[in-house]
Formats: C-alpha cells, structure tokens, sequence
C-alpha cells in the first residue's frame, strides 16, 4: 500500500518527464553567445571594445609579431641575417639558420613571421570595416580608429614587401578574396603603402593624445611615409616629409637618455604590458658572463664605430672572460623586476629622420644639407663634423652612421645594405654562405601549396 | 508521518528511491519461499553463475563457493547460466536446497549477452557489429588507462599510445579516419549510459611533457570495467546518431553480486623501463663526423660556438645520454580493495583502489590514481520496478617534469660535459653547456578529479511493456601548472626571479544527460518483437581558464599566483554545448532465424548554426541463422553455428568546437595601455552542418564441431561526406583555417576476421587461442574542385587520406656528395610543390593480435602478440643535419666520402654548407623519411596461479606475473614504431607481479 503509493509516484514521474521532454527540443538547443566571446557586431557598438581591438594589434606587435623585441622579431632576425649580430647559442635557436644564411621555404620561422603579419593585417582591415559608416561613434573617433588601422596596415605591408619582395596588399577581411590573391609589383604595394599612409595621416590625430606616444598620431605616419619615400628614392617628398617631422619634433642631445620612455626625440613606442616589466630587448639581447649564451654583437660592428663614438660605451655593453670581450645591444638598459618602467620599446624616433634627410639631400645634391644633418647625429655621440664633401663619400658616411645608430632596430641594416645595392658586396666579407638570392625571404611554401597563385617561389629556394 | 516523508522524496527525485524503498510486498497468489544451493563443475566450486527466476528479473549469482540463494513460488523455475556452461533449467517445486552441477558446453555462443548502448543483444542473435573485452583481459595487464587495455584485442579499433609518459594520451581510430582533418575522428564513449568526453579538457601549453593534452580517460579507472564494448556498423551505431559516425566505446562498469559478503584484495608492484634505445654514435665516432664535417664545409679554425670540437668540451668523455636521462627504472604499485554481497533483490559493490607510478626520467616524479566505485543495484519482488544507481569517482595527481628528455637524449654530443659539477650543482660548463638536467628545475604538476554518477530506474507497467529512464551525471575538474623558473635558464643571460613564470591551467566541465524510454517486447506465435523509443537531452557546460603569471620576487612563491607582478589570462572560457534527440529500435525476430533491426535517430545540436541544426540518422540490420535451418541442421553436421548478416546506414559527426558559426572577438591575455585586449578568433561561416556517414557491412559467422572452432568475417564500407573540416587557408586570409563543410567522400573500407579455437579441453588442461585481422583501405574517392582548393597539394583522389605528397629521393650523388632528387617538372631545381609529386603512405596495411589463454590445473597463462604491418615516419624526419653539434644514429657511418663514393648519408655538413643545408632540408621533405614501421609485439603476457582452496583455508587466492610489451620485433629506423616520434617516450615495458584474494 505503501509501496504502491511510491509506485505511482514513480510511474507518474516517469511519463510526466517524458512529456515534458519531449516537447522542448527547438528552444533547448537555442544557446547564447558566451561571455568570453564577442560577436564582431557587438564589437563594433562601442568606443571601449573598438580601443581594445586596435591596442590589441600593438600588443601583439609588441609581444608575438615583426616588431617585438623577442627573438622571434625583426631586430633579431634580420640583425643575425646580417652583420650585427652573431650566434653563440650552444644548442640551435630557431635564428641559426638566419645566421647562416642557410633559410629554407619550409623554415617555420619565416612563415610565423608571414602569418603573423596577415593576422594582424585582417584585424586592421576588420576595424575599418567595422567602424566604416558606424551610427555608433563621432566622426572624429571613426577617423581616429581609421587612421591607426590604415597606419598599421601601411606598416606591415611596407616590412613584408622588403623582406619577401612582391606581396599581395591585403584590404579586406573578405576570405573569399583573400585566399586566392596574387602578388603585385613592388611598386605596386609603395604606391598603395603611400596611398594609405597620405590617408592616414588626413585621419590621425596631430598630436600624440596617449601622453606617451604609445599610439599613433600624425607625425608618426609622417615619419614612416618619409622612410618609404626614401625607400622609393622620391628624394624630394622624402626630404620634406623628414622636415615636417624634425621641424615639430625637440631633439634630445644627450645620448644617455635617447631610449629613456621620456625622451621628446620618441616619435612612437610600445608600452610595456606591466609596470617594472620594461623591454623585451633588454632580456634578448643582454648578458652578464661570457661565452654569450645566444647572440652577441659582431666584432665588424664593434670596429665600425670611431673612436670616441659615445654611443659606443653607452648602447653596447662589454662582458669579458679573461681573453675575449663580447658586447651585446645595451640601448635597453632595464630589464624586468624594477619598481617601475623606464624604458618602452621605441618603434620610430626622430634621428632616423635627420639620416632620411641627409641622404635625401645628398642625392638630391645638397651636399651642405646633408652634412649638416649627419653632424646632428655625429654632435651628439661626441664625434666631430664631418670631412666628407662629395655626393659619394657622404652617401657612404650616411650609411655607416644609420649602421652605428639605428643597429638592432628592426632590420635597418639589411633594408639599408639592401636599398644602396651593397648588400652583396658587404656581406661577402663576413657570411660565408651569403648569396645574392638571400635579399629576400623564400615565401613560405605552404603558402604557395595553399595559394598556387602565389607562385613563382622568390629565386634561389 | 513516515508516508509524508517517503511523499516529498518522490516528488524530490527518483534517485533517491531505493534508499527508502525496503520491505518488498508480496502481490502474487503463491507465496516465495528461499531457496539455496551449491552450484558446481567438474573441478569444484562455481562461482559467478547466474541464477535467474525464469519470466522475472529476479536472480542471484553464486560466490565463491558456489553458494547462491534466492526467492521463488513453487510454480517458478530456476535458470542457472554460466558463460562456457549449458545452461540448466529446474523446477521449483516443493524444494528448497537445489544443487546442481554444471557442464562445458562448447555451443554457448548465445548466452554471451552484449551491450548495445540502449539495448542487449545475445551474441548469437545481433545483427551488427560490435567487439568487447571483458574485465579479464584488462585485469590481466599492468595499465592505468583503458584505451590501453583494447590494444591489439579488438578488430577495426587500431589505437596508438602516443607517449610512455604516464598520464598521456592515445589515438583511437575505429575503422580508419573519416575525416579530412586530423582530429574529429574520436569516438564516443559512453559510461554506464552517460556520454564522456573525447575532448581532453587539458591544455597543450601546459602539458608539454604529453606532448598533448593529457588523456581524458585517465578519469576511468581499468580495474572497475567489467567490459568494453565498441559499435562499429550503421545498425549499431545509427542509434546514436550524429555522434556514431566514428565508432562508440561503451564501458560498462563492475556490478555486485549477491549471496555472501566478499571482500577482496589485490596488491600487485612492478618496474618499467623503456622498450627500445637507439644506437648512436659513440665519442670516437661523433667527433670523426664532425672534423670531416668541418673539412667539407671549407672551414679550418672551429668556430667559437663549436664547444664540442673546437677544444672547450672534453674531447675523452662518453656519456649514454639515453640511459643518464631517460634509462631509469620506473616503479609501479597497485592496490585495490572491494566488497560486495547483498541479497537476492539488491546487490551492492564497493571497490577502491590505488595506484601509483614513478618515471624512466632522473629525479622524482610520479603519477598517482585514486578510484572509488559504488554500485548498487534493486529489483522489487514483484519484478516491476528495477533502480541501479553507480557513482564511480576518480582523482589522479600526475607530478612530472616539463619535458620528456626524449630530444636531448638523442641529441645531445656523446663529450658533452657533465650533468652536475663537484657541488652537485647543475653545470653550465662556463655557459658553453646548454643542460638539459637544468630543466628539472621546472615542473608539471596536475590534479584531476572526475565523477560520473548513473542511475537506471525502469518500470513494468505490464506484461512487455518497461517505463525507462537513464539519469546521467559527469564532473570533470582539472588543474595543472607548469613553471619555468629563472634556473632552468643558462646564468650568463643574468636573469633574477622576475623572469620566472607559471602558466595554469583550470578547467571544469560539468554535463547532465536525461534519456527517458519506452520499451515494448512481445510475441505473436513465432515472432518477436522488441521496440524503444527514448528520447535525449544533454547540456554540457564546459569552463577554462588559462593564465599566465610572471616576474615573482622570489622562486618559493612561483605557485602563488598573487605574488606575481604579471598577470594574464591567456584564455578564459565559459562554453555551453547542448544535445538533443528522439531515437527508436524496431527488432523482429522470426523463429530465431530471421532477424530485422531498424534503428533510428533525429539530433539536434546546439554546435550549428540556426538552419542546419537538425538531421536524420537511421539504419537497418538483418540476420539470417542459417545454421538453425532443418537442412543444413542434417546435412551439414560439422557446422555447428552459420550466420549471414548485413546492414546500412547513416551516422553523423558533430566533432567541431562549440560557437564556430559566430564571428567573434576574444580577449587576447595582453594588456595595452592598461587595456585588456581584444583579437579577432577566427573566420566564420554560419552555414556548417553535419558531417554524414554512411556505413555498410556484409558479415559471416560460422562454428564448427560443435563451436570448437569459430569464425567470422566482415566487409565494412563507410562513406563519409559533405566533410565537416577546418578548411586551411592561405596565411593572406589571416587565419589558418575556415570551419565549414567540404562536399568531398573518404571512404574506409576493410576486411575483418577473427578466428578462435577451444584447442584442448579436458579437466586439466585448457588451451584457447584466438587471432584477428584487420585489413583497412582508406580513399578519398571525391573532391570536386580539388585542384582548385587549398587542398590541391596534401590529396590525391583514389589515394589514402594518409599520404604525404613528398620529394622522390633518388641517392647520393657519386660527385657531389649531396642527397639527389627526382626533378619532376624539368626545370633543373627542386622545388614545392612542382616536384613534391611522389604519393607517399603513411600508415597501416593490416593490423591484429593473437591471443593464447593456457590453463593446467591452477595455472594459467595468456599472452597477446600484436602485429601491426605500417608504413611511418622514421629518424630522419626530425633529425638534424648530420655533421652538425648533435649526436646521430650509427646509420649515419654509411656517408659518401669523397668523389665516386656513396653511402647512406650524404657528406657531412657542419651547417655551413648551404648547399648541403639545402639538400638536407629537401631530405626532410622527401620520400626518405617514409620507411617500413611494421612491428610485432608481445603486448602483454599474465601467468597465474590459484592457489588451493584448502591451503588458503576457504579463501580464493591468486598468485600473479604480468608484462606489457615484453618484446618489439621491428626493423624500424628509430626509437618506437608505435609511436614513431622522437619527441615522445615511447611505450615503457613494464614487469609486474601481485597477489589477489578474495575472502
């Protein structure tokens, strides 16, 4: 009795869940989206999430990609590639084979690198989209945010189409385009590299609104278009968009406090991600007992600085073991465990526009012009003017001072050698293997299994 | 009082019901009396027989002595069963003491009772296909996770332990791969009617010593499985639709026996050491390699960083670097205790057990695994109402370091300096040694816990007719860290505690299954049909979170995660997946000859986007027992038992990651500006849907001379198309892949045969062997537009998913001394993909094991050798240039010399050599890397002993000796041909011995 009471609870249990069940099954499936994820519409509402998705891209600058100061950069890559740095490490880093100019089509490193750029590349093409015609921001901040993007988009193509020669210009994040796209001329990607860059700098802000030049602003589209004009030999925009920049831009003269995060010559730095963490260069580059334990600088460079070059004592440092003195970048002082950030990671600073100046002027045939400017840079590390007075030997002088002040600083050098077609004649000396096939990277060959419209390989892979 | 009590727990939940339901009441006219007895064989004492009250649930099972006591009336009858035995039918009557003997019998086929998921089938009577172990296999072999306990036993189930360190996870394929990518081939396991997760929750990043995430079947313990079953055809698998189409492991756990109290013990230790070394290159050797290297290479002054040869290493010393860091003796301890009895209506089980393992790697480490299982099982006396409630839970602690040592072992150069200096500190030889002991400075550590509680509640409603519910409930939690402490860097780069770091990683997740069933079994004169129809509803909630943290003042704070001055959380998740279906089985069954099963299934699942979220499963089986027929009955004698059954069907794959149809942001870990920062995720198409698979199989299964010997074998062909993928994109597009559905067919087909022999069987000695054979073909037989697509370089239509297309590599050149190639576009240089043309496979011919299980008296040995025959990657996939600071197999002494020469290897390089470098490099992308990986493998061997009863003084008492993969036979170039990895441990031989008693 008792137990049939149960029973029929039971029973009535059962085929009531049943029912119920049975007649829920569309609205059951129906989950929301979670709380980690954002939906790319909901992303594109508001000020903040936009801010975190373009900050997003200098962070993975910063950490991950091209520009980072870890070993997976360009400063390291590009510096071992060449004549700054040399390979010590006693058990192969992903670099060894950069350092022996022995890069293959199949190197991981050099399709990170690729991948890397593109990812960051869709996120900026994802934010002009997003932003573009939004009823949910001001036109100040659309143009802002377009600036930055169209900035960053300039930036990543420029270093792609000098490290991997012709590059598709990727301006949509449309995947259906965008996996079968084909390479264009490398005049192509500067006339639309400049293209976005005279955009850019219409949107951007005119001064640095961040407080510590941790964003973007106008001068700092100056100063990269004014390199790219450079780079195009467009001698004269080169000259006067260096102008613009050095003209709105106080020089630091002391060379000590050059990479300090206050310096007024910073045009564009990354902020590191916590307080006291200061840069990743400082922990790449710095050692403390010899042998070097991974990299150290090369013994060409250390004899390429004259005597009494400042920057000589003050960005290098020595570690001696009793025969042999190495020296490592030392332009990064601080290193991680400090109360407080000194130093950022500087992107673009204002001697490199006086260097752009210089050579523009020297090519152009003002002779007095260019000296004029290379002494800035020469005054500073406590050197005297310059003796050169004819166009060669001060396109020479220019070279060897953008070698002894810009060294480790994203790949200048290699671009440098690569641009005034010496990268052959100078290499030869110093890198046994090095070939003429080596001026750019092979496109990564999944790359072009995935994209057979990508091919031919770059010669000599 | 006492019914308002018992009211509100009805109300409150059936789980409860069987604690408060006691005292059975009698409804039927005769009145039950006890009834006990001995049941016993030829040698003695019986136990584990079942003895059931014929047309009732009621039933008992003997102990060890055989005893076993029920209720019945006078009017029932008594079935006693026993696998092996011809079952016994007796009358009640007016007895009360029924001893009965029982006799082999070799025709038993049909009492083999298997699991199908939501059904039971005799093996006799099933019309799919489906293979099993049983708890005596896996308590045979000294492992602690079950995937391992199904190698080589089961046909068309290949699985491949990826790591022999402990914790680690395997791949399981159950009639090949199905899928274009390389995951979203698991199956689905299901755990006493709850669905468990194929998905590890670990995470790679911080589980690098596995190489992967860790298993996630760790969280079941092998000792409680009483058997696993796996559903491979549509008949067996359509039922559990869109999640079948990759197989389906049921695992059934231990249940208790009545009668009396039992209580048992097992204790067993043993070693483990690792199965298979490489032969390398000895000091002498090595440094001869590198000075020729250095010749070749035009270099005469050793450059600085060249500490091997250029004078700063001890040029006299020799070290084994596979015995120094990975030749230790693992140690492996195993306890379990159990107890079970209960009367004849509820039958309970308590099992608890502990295991422990340490590692081949120096220092101390180990993996440790705690299990508890309780069972409890009641049918009311007047049969209608049946309740079995199981909680099993399962924590493991795996304390490892952060890496396997495995790539040092083999790297490292044969005069490289010693691991600890006179202090008994690690030795940075002046920072010119890159240690790899240094790394033992950082640490994996993880805790799980996993708890899977079941219940089965069913209801006569009348005759045939069973109200059904199957209540499920799983929690899964993990934790595990790495640290990368400032010591294991090398001192010269200076770096203080604040460059030491920790990565976390805490997951949960959490899933409630409810399947509600009808199920109706009648008869109309020789016609049986049985039906169900049920219904699902599964949410799983599934939580992540991943963080880093770094720059600690001190290294004894590493694991307090707020002494960290950096923090980021790297990825943190919160996912919902939900699942829900309406499924059916119609089975008739003419005369026990004739059979027809229909099977079907409608799923939803919350993994797709609003459109394609439904879909249909279904299948039919039939079976024909053509040996039951009159004319083969009379003209045929030696045949025994005949069966020709088939089937067809679908089954689907939703194995894709939650929200894949959503265009999404995630918060990246990294701050800017003091901004937690956001990053696009992926590429988003809302218009995936299932992947479906069509599956075909055509079987034959015979017994001859009354069942001595027994074979099948089948013919499977799955299809398995609009292929649900990570469609892999070009870089250009961002992202490295596209989730989405590919209108491409794979197709697996196979032959699978098994073969069993009782050879001798007499009253001391019994010898069974078993063997089976796996013939898989695996082909991409459509791909439209595939030259065109992304996947124009990895596929070959009417080739296997398994190919590489590779470099043909042709030699060394005589002149050169370089690897030479074959240039298949014409064009002077080898290049990709023009010249990566040659369709190389990778992957197994055939595959199988065989079983032997030798009694004599008290003694009883079984042994399975397992064979694989396979193609793999060998050494030189992963190796280094030889010639370069890195230890090589002595295979590399076969090198070209000089001009005319040849050899295995090609000149030495020291790295400086592009061309070498370049032609090496093409090495690794050619056809050389492929080689012959077939293997034998005395996978496991158990000797045992029983001893006397009267020694023991009434309790059962075994003596035991158990190895795993006692012996390799294989001419593979490299360390193991299972795991053909040199990144992995491979699979450790393991010796073990143990006593179990019952009391």
């Amino acid at each position: 009795m008792k137990t049939i009471t149960i029973k029929r609870y039971a029973t009535v249990l059962l085929w009531g869940l049943f029912i119920f069940l049975s007649n829920s099954c569309e609205d059951f499936l129906e989950v929301d989206t979670p709380n980690y994820l954002l939906s790319g519409e909901t992303i594109f509402t508001d000020t903040n999430t936009v801010e975190a998705a373009m900050v997003g891209i200098y962070a993975q600058l910063r950490n991950n990609v091209l520009l980072t100061g870890n070993p997976q950069g360009l400063s390291v890559l590009l510096g071992t590639y060449t004549d700054e740095l040399d390979y010590y490490s006693p058990y192969p880093l992903p670099e060894e084979p950069f350092n022996k100019n022995t890069l293959l089509a199949t190197n991981p490193t050099v399709a990170e690198v690729w991948n890397g750029c593109y990812n960051q590349i869709y996120a900026a093409n994802a934010i002009l989209e997003g932003v573009e015609d939004s009823i949910y921001f001001t036109p100040d901040e659309i143009a802002s945010f377009k600036g930055e993007a169209l900035f960053i988009r300039a930036l990543i193509h420029f270093y792609l189409v000098n490290i991997y020669g012709d590059i598709p210009y990727i301006t949509t994040t449309n995947y259906h385009i965008n996996k079968n796209v084909e390479r264009e001329a490398t005049e192509i990607i500067y006339a639309k590299i400049i293209f976005d860059l005279e955009e850019a700098r219409q949107l951007l802000p005119a001064t640095d609104l961040s407080g510590e030049k941790v964003r973007p602003y106008q001068a700092v589209a100056t100063a990269l278009l004014a390199r790219v004009q450079l780079y195009a030999e467009n001698w004269e925009q080169a000259s006067q968009l260096a102008t613009l920049v050095i003209d709105e831009t106080p020089w630091e003269s002391n060379p000590t406090n050059v990479f300090l995060k206050e310096s007024p010559s910073i045009l564009w730095q990354f902020q590191p991600e916590f307080e006291g963490q200061n840069t990743f260069e400082a922990q790449t580059f710095i050692f403390e007992t010899a042998p070097p334990p991974a990299r150290a600088l090369t013994t060409t460079l250390m004899d390429a600085f004259e005597p009494g070059d400042l920057r000589k004592d003050l960005w290098t440092g020595a570690v001696t073991d009793g025969s042999q003195t190495f020296y490592y970048p030392y332009k990064y002082q601080h290193r991680a465990g400090e109360p407080f950030n000194a130093e950022y990671s500087v992107v673009l600073r204002l001697a490199e526009l006086y260097l752009i100046r210089a050579e523009a002027n020297a090519n152009l045939g003002n002779l007095s012009a260019a000296a004029s400017d290379i002494n800035k840079i020469r005054e500073r590390a406590g050197l005297s003017p310059t003796t050169a007075t004819d166009q060669e030997t001060l396109l020479n002088t220019i070279l060897k001072e953008r070698r002894v002040e810009l060294f480790t600083e994203h790949g200048h050098r290699f671009f440098d050698l690569k641009r005034t077609a010496n990268l052959d004649g100078i290499l030869v000396n110093s890198k046994p293997n090095w070939k003429t096939t080596d001026r750019l990277f092979p496109i990564p060959e999944k790359e072009l299994m995935l994209n057979p419209k990508l091919n031919p390989q770059n010669p000599g892979y | 009082m006492k019914n308002n009590y018992r009211h509100r727990l009805a109300l409150a939940g059936i789980f409860a019901l069987f604690f408060t339901y006691s005292s059975p009441l009698l409804s039927q006219n005769l009145p039950l009396k006890t009834i006990s007895g001995t049941i016993t064989d030829a040698e003695g004492p019986l136990s584990g027989v079942n003895v059931l009250v014929k047309n009732s649930a009621r039933g008992s099972i003997s102990d060890l002595e055989g005893r076993y006591a029920l209720s019945a009336t006078a009017q029932d009858t008594l079935v006693f069963m026993y696998l092996g035995y011809k079952s016994h039918e007796i009358a009640v009557g007016n007895r009360s003491t029924i001893n009965v003997l029982m006799q082999l019998d070799a025709t038993a086929l049909d009492q083999v009772v298997i699991n199908a998921g939501y059904y039971k089938v005799s093996d006799k009577e099933k019309t799919s296909s489906i293979a099993r172990i049983t708890a005596k296999e896996i308590e045979n072999q000294p492992i602690s996770n079950p995937l391992a306990a199904m190698q080589g036993r089961l046909p068309g189930v290949n699985i491949i332990q990826n790591t022999g360190v402990p914790g680690g996870g395997f791949t399981v394929r159950i009639r090949g791969r199905n899928s274009i990518r390389a995951d979203g081939s698991e199956p689905l396991y299901i755990v006493d009617g709850v669905p468990y997760p194929s998905q590890s929750l670990g995470s790679s990043f911080v589980s690098t010593v596995l190489g992967a995430p860790q298993s996630p079947l760790n969280g079941i313990n092998p000792d409680n499985i009483a058997s696993i079953e796996v559903l491979k055809d549509a008949d067996a698998t359509a039922i559990y639709g869109s999640r079948g189409a990759n197989g389906v492991v049921l695992i059934t756990t231990k249940q208790g026996t009545s009668g009396k109290t039992t209580l048992g013990l097992n204790a067993s230790s043993g070693v483990g050491q690792l199965t298979r070394r490489m032969d390398l290159l000895n000091t002498q050797e090595y440094l001869a390699m590198r000075r020729e290297a250095f010749a070749n290479d035009g270099i005469t002054e050793y450059p600085f960083n060249e500490y091997d040869i250029n004078g700063t290493w001890d040029q006299s010393r020799y070290t084994d670097w596979q015995e120094e860091l990975m030749g230790h003796t693992a140690y492996f301890n195993d306890y379990g205790l159990s107890l079970t009895g209960g009367s004849e209506n509820t039958r309970y089980l308590i099992r608890a057990s502990h295991q422990k393992q340490t590692t081949v790697f120096p220092g101390n480490f180990n993996y440790k695994k705690y299990g508890a299982l309780a069972t409890v099982t009641h049918n009311a006396a007047d049969d209608r109402l049946f309740v079995s409630f199981t909680a099993n839970y399962v924590a493991d602690k795996n304390d490892l370091p952060t890496t396997a040592f495995i790539t040092p072992a083999l790297n490292l150069a044969p005069n490289a300096p010693a691991l600890y200096d006179e202090n008994g500190e690690v030795n940075w030889e002046d920072g010119t040694f890159f240690n790899p002991i240094a790394q033992l400075k950082a640490k994996y550590l993880s805790n799980s816990s996993t708890l899977l509680g079941s219940s089965t509640i069913s209801y006569k409603l009348f005759k045939g007719f069973n109200l059904k519910a199957n209540l499920g409930y799983n929690e899964i939690h993990l934790e595990e860290s790495r640290t990368s402490p400032n010591t294991i860097y090398n001192p010269a780069y200076g770096l203080d505690s604040s460059y030491s770091s920790i990565s976390v990683n805490t997951s949960s997740r959490k899933s409630w299954i409810v399947e509600p069933q009808i199920e109706y079994n009648t008869q109309i004169g020789d016609l049986e049909i049985a039906a169900l129809v049920g219904t699902t509803f599964q949410n799983e909630n599934s939580n992540g979170l991943l963080q880093y943290a770094g720059n600690f003042t001190s290294n004894a704070l590493i694991y307090n995660l707020a002494s960290a001055a950096e923090r980021e959380v790297l990825a943190s998740t919160d996912d919902v997946y939900r699942y829900n279906a309406v499924y059916g089985r119609l089975n008739f069954n003419w005369n026990k000859k004739y059979i027809l099963n229909l099977t079907g299934r409608r799923d939803g699942s919350s993994r797709f986007g609003a459109d394609t979220r439904f879909a249909n499963f279904g299948a039919v089986g039939a079976a024909w027992l053509f040996g039951e027929e009159k004319f083969i009955k009379e003209n045929v004698t030696f045949l025994s038992f005949g069966k020709i059954r088939g089937s067809y069907g679908t089954s689907g794959n939703d194995q894709i990651g939650n929200y894949g149809y959503l265009d999404t942001y995630v918060g990246s870990g990294f701050f800017y500006q003091g901004i937690p920062t956001l990053q696009p995720t992926q590429l988003y198409n809302p218009n995936f849907g299932w992947e479906t698979n069509k599956k075909m199989e055509l079987a034959v299964e015979i017994g001859l001379l009354k069942n001595i010997f027994n074979i099948s074998g089948a013919y499977y062909r799955n299809r398995s198309s609009s292929q649900l993928v990570g469609i892999p994109l070009p870089g250009t597009t961002g992202f490295p892949t596209l989730t989405g559905n590919l209108d491409a067919t794979v197709q697996n087909t196979g032959w699978e045969f098994e073969f069993d022999a009782k050879l001798l069987n007499n009253d001391n000695l019994n010898w069974t062997a078993k063997a089976q054979l796996t013939i898989p073909r695996n082909e991409l037989i459509s791909f439209p537009n595939l030259e065109s697509s992304t996947y124009s370089n990895r596929f070959v239509i009417g080739q296997p998913l398994d190919i590489a297309l590779l470099y043909h590599y042709t030699g060394v050149d005589p002149q050169t001394g370089l690897y030479t190639f074959q240039d298949f576009d014409g064009d002077g240089n080898i290049t990709s993909p023009n010249d990566a043309k040659q369709a190389t496979k990778v992957g197994v011919d055939y595959y199988g094991g065989i079983t032997n299980s030798v009694s004599y008296k008290n003694f009883c040995l079984d042994f399975l050798l397992q064979y694989v025959k396979q193609t793999g990657y060998n050494y030189l996939y992963t190796s280094a240039l030889a010639g370069t600071l890195a230890n090589q197999p002595t295979a590399v002494l076969d090198h070209w010399e000089q001009p005319g020469g040849g050899g295995f290897t090609q000149m030495y390089s020291a790295g400086y050599s592009d061309a070498a470098y370049t032609a090496y490099g093409n090495l690794l992308n050619s056809d050389a890397v492929v080689s012959d990986a077939s293997y034998l493998r005395l996978r496991n061997i158990s000797l045992s002993y029983n001893l006397p009863i009267q020694v023991t003084l009434g309790a059962k008492c075994r003596l035991y000796v158990l190895a795993q993969n006692l012996f390799t036979i294989t001419d593979f170039l490299g360390m193991d041909p299972e795991t053909q990895s040199l990144d992995q441990l491979p699979p450790l031989r393991v010796i073990s011995a143990g006593l179990e008693i019952n009391i």
